[in-house]
């Protein structure tokens, strides 16, 4: 007798069931073309319970009609599905986790809903994978997280599925991309749909990579998050932006650099042409920058400080400035600018010599964290940047100029820079002596504290007392004793012993605003190259058009 | 203007909003000459903040300066915006009328004492309540008795513009001052809002907000006298030309008969726009 052979092993399960459910749902669809009033119901055919489904929650451009219309479906259904969101942001990100849609949740960032996922976690409601960093993030999207499903967003397609996405690129080619090439199903909103290729604006993602394309009930949802009213910046941040500028940039040389959304380093880029000029370090640093096109830098790209700037994503009012200066940033051959969050965080990871950035709490051993009791706002792309990356090989003069010891075998390092005022505008201390971050997991049995950048990353801590030269500390005992002297009246400041203190300025470690030859009661925002958003227009020739909500005119 | 040499104004800085009352009084007179009367060292406090739980300030966010404009003796009353949003209570407001009253003295006994006004005000300080409101009927008065003799300027920059009885005051000075980021309105966005509902006035429109009560506006419509950039030294020669001007032929508040007869011509049934008012303002009769 003959034994059974066994079954012949199927080697395309995915391509098949991918085949399978795009016939399903093919008599909704004209072509690659979805009805604006089916998306619901082919949402329901497309996607299957308990798939994994990476849905475009960007940092800025939300693919919104897709996630309104998936919190639409019918839970009986669509149930049990894995989402992964890069940034959620969105009420109807965390609707279908209560309608019992979604079940599981990786991200990596969620800023306005990180209160709400909190308590959805808390009410069993939610299941969290991992926080991760933007990069990790992707890095999955190739590994063990491959989505059956792309929810993406773009400005314009064509009939065939090519697709615009313009400015505000940011994640869609890596989210695309790991879905497309496994057999996941790629599905777009759009603004606009044209007829044919020659009247897209141009190709950012081919059409081969895309199943259908739906237009939207109404054009994506973008935010400006990256526009920082100059009128709001106040004095203290002049006084810690000089200090960032005589104590870290010029000493250091940096040449290539990120900086994030805060107050601080949007005062750095408007005293660069006041400050920086009168310095003389005009073409010695700031000249490679991987940032937003913020408009706050305005000033210092037309007094021909930077040379260039790649973008994570767009920023609304910038497009017509930015199309207009394509020496300095990344265009296509339409003029508009291109971004893309992937390259653009890989840059600031491995490009850069600089990271600085904020947080809102800092233990005394510098540790950081932006998760509060309640509160899971996620890590975004900070710890992307804002480490040394091991990976690095080629030098730079920052770079070098961080190592200690004359040995040809030494690594350079990349400037990690905290710059944190002692205190947060509601009163509480940002230098603490526990991060909330600890207890939040202790409770919530998270397998370790979601710390934002952890203490040996960080290379210099800049408060508006001074500034302390971490990578220098010779111990951990000595690098709390230079957290301390510049913690001001925090509970980790008060410790402080100025014996100590005074012996640490005197070994260079530590230094003072008159350390650094600059006069406290200089720090005025006179010096502010623009001070409202009215001459942020007048720097750009009028090119820059804020959006509304900024303009006092 | 080129770009360039927009850019090397830019660079020169020379901006009036940015600022304090006290270094706007300072930059207007003539070098050397400004003197800051009642001024926070004699610590007049407001007497009702401490018991309402707010820090009261040693000036209560009125500087009085008295020099000289052009060599000719003048005062300036410069309110903070930067405290409690300008508001007028019974110290600042008394320190404003004195300041006007002691001109209108100054001139009934030769002396040609000048009266500047720089109003960024919310009007009357809530917390006071009647005594802010009787400071400000007094400072009405004031500005009317000075102007008889002498032009009573105002000058509206931003970020607070002029609201409530204090628009009142505005629009009784001899000429106004504005800049493109100021606003002038009897009430401001959020109680018009409040009243009217969003739909008709939604206060976080800014766009819309500066449409109807921004400085340009308020130029063409005639309710302002002088749209300047944001600069001090543009603003301080203004001043100037309008004190050499003399006092105006008819002063704005002896054109009511036109405003009035303009309101009971004016058809309330459709919503007005920006456009509309100042078709409206530009109509009619000219006074």
């Amino acid at each position: 007798m003959l034994a059974a052979s066994p079954p012949s092993p199927v080697w395309n399960r995915r391509r098949n069931e991918k085949r399978r459910r795009i016939e399903l749902a093919s008599h909704l669809a004209s072509g690659r073309i979805l009805p604006t009033d089916q998306l619901t119901a082919a949402l329901e055919i497309l996607i299957a319970p308990g798939d994994r489904v990476v849905l475009e929650g960007n940092n800025q451009k939300q693919a919104d009609f897709l996630s309104r219309s998936l919190a639409r479906t019918n839970p009986a259904r669509l149930h049990d599905l894995h989402m992964i969101i890069p940034s959620v942001g969105r009420p109807e990100h965390l609707d279908i986790f209560e309608s019992g849609i979604a079940r599981k949740l990786d991200f990596s960032f969620s800023g306005p809903q990180s209160l709400r996922i909190g308590q959805l976690l808390q009410d069993g409601c939610l299941e969290i994978g991992a926080i991760h960093t933007y990069v990790e993030l992707y890095a999955r999207l190739f590994v063990d997280l491959t989505p059956n499903v792309a929810l993406v967003a773009a400005y314009q397609a064509d009939r065939h599925g090519n697709l615009y996405t313009g400015p505000s690129t940011e994640d869609t080619p890596a989210l695309v991309e790991a879905t497309a090439f496994r057999d996941g199903i790629v599905i777009a909103q759009v603004n606009e749909i044209v007829d044919d290729p020659s009247e897209l604006t141009r190709v950012d993602i081919p059409a081969d990579w895309v199943d259908f394309v739906v237009l939207a009930d109404r054009p994506f949802f973008i935010e400006p998050l990256f526009t920082r009213d100059p009128r709001l910046i106040k004095p203290v941040h002049v006084l810690m932006a000089m200090m960032a500028i005589r104590g870290i940039y010029e000493r250091h040389q940096v040449q290539s650099l990120n900086h994030g959304l805060g107050f601080n380093t949007a005062a750095i880029e408007l005293l660069l042409p006041t400050y920086g000029e009168q310095l003389g370090l005009k073409g010695k640093i700031c000249r490679h920058w991987t940032l937003n096109p913020h408009p706050t830098l305005i000033p210092a790209i037309e007094s021909g400080w930077v040379d260039s700037v790649h973008c994570f994503g767009g920023e609304l009012g910038m497009e017509a400035y930015v199309a207009a200066r394509s020496d300095v940033f990344f265009t296509g051959r339409d003029g508009s600018l291109r971004s893309n969050r992937a390259f653009c965080q890989m840059a600031g990871q491995y490009a850069v010599d600089m990271f600085i950035g904020s947080t809102l709490q800092m233990d005394g051993d510098g540790h950081s964290s932006t998760v509060t009791h309640g509160r899971l706002s996620g890590f975004g792309g900070a710890p992307n940047m804002g480490h040394d990356p091991h990976g690095r090989r080629h030098a730079s003069p920052a770079w070098l100029d961080l190592i200690q010891t004359d040995s040809l075998l030494a690594r350079g390092r990349k400037l990690v820079v905290q710059m944190v005022e002692t205190f947060q505008g509601n009163g509480q201390p940002t230098i603490v002596e526990s991060l909330d971050a600890v207890e939040v997991a202790r409770n919530s049995g998270m397998p370790l504290a979601p710390v934002m950048i952890y203490g040996d990353d960080v290379s210099h801590v800049l408060t508006e007392e001074g500034i302390a030269y971490l990578y220098k500390a010779e111990s951990l005992e000595q690098r709390r004793q230079m957290i301390a002297a510049v913690a001001g009246i925090t509970p980790i400041g008060l410790r402080h012993d100025p014996a100590s203190t005074a012996a640490l300025r005197q070994a260079g470690l530590v230094a003072l605003p008159e350390d650094l030859g600059i006069r406290r009661s200089e720090a005025s925002r006179s010096l502010l190259a623009a001070k409202s958003m009215a001459e942020l227009v007048s720097w750009s020739d009028g090119l820059y058009q804020p959006p509304a909500r900024f303009r006092s005119w | 203007m080129s770009h360039q040499q927009d850019i090397a104004r830019l660079l020169q800085g020379h901006s009036f909003i940015e600022l304090s009352a006290r270094e706007r009084a300072h930059s207007l007179l003539d070098a050397g000459s400004s003197r800051e009367l009642a001024g926070p060292f004699d610590r007049q406090y407001s007497p009702w903040l401490g018991a309402q739980g707010i820090v009261a300030q040693a000036d209560d966010g009125v500087v009085i300066c008295k020099g000289l404009l052009d060599g000719q003796p003048a005062v300036i009353a410069a309110i903070e915006g930067g405290f409690q949003g300008g508001s007028l209570g019974e110290v600042g407001g008394a320190k404003l009328v004195s300041a006007l009253e002691l001109a209108a003295t100054d001139n009934r006994q030769g002396i040609p004492t000048r009266a500047v006004i720089l109003f960024e005000t919310g009007g009357v300080r809530l917390q006071e309540a009647n005594l802010g409101l009787a400071a400000i009927a007094e400072i009405h008065a004031a500005i009317v008795d000075l102007a008889r003799y002498q032009p009573v300027i105002g000058i509206i920059a931003g970020t607070v513009g002029c609201f409530g009885g204090m628009s009142i005051a505005a629009g009784l000075c001899s000429y106004l001052i504005v800049t493109r980021e100021a606003r002038l309105g009897l009430n401001g966005p959020q109680v018009i809002e409040q009243e009217a509902g969003v739909a008709e006035y939604d206060s976080r429109n800014r766009p819309f907000i500066w449409s109807l009560t921004g400085g340009e506006q308020r130029r063409v419509c005639g309710l302002a006298d002088a749209l300047l950039d944001d600069d001090s030294v543009l603003i301080r020669q203004q001043l100037l030309d309008f004190i050499a001007r003399g006092l105006p032929e008819q002063p704005r508040h002896r054109r009511s008969q036109h405003m009035l007869q303009r309101l009971l011509a004016m058809d309330s049934t459709s919503q007005a726009d920006a456009a509309s008012a100042r078709q409206f303002f530009q109509s009619g009769a000219k006074p």
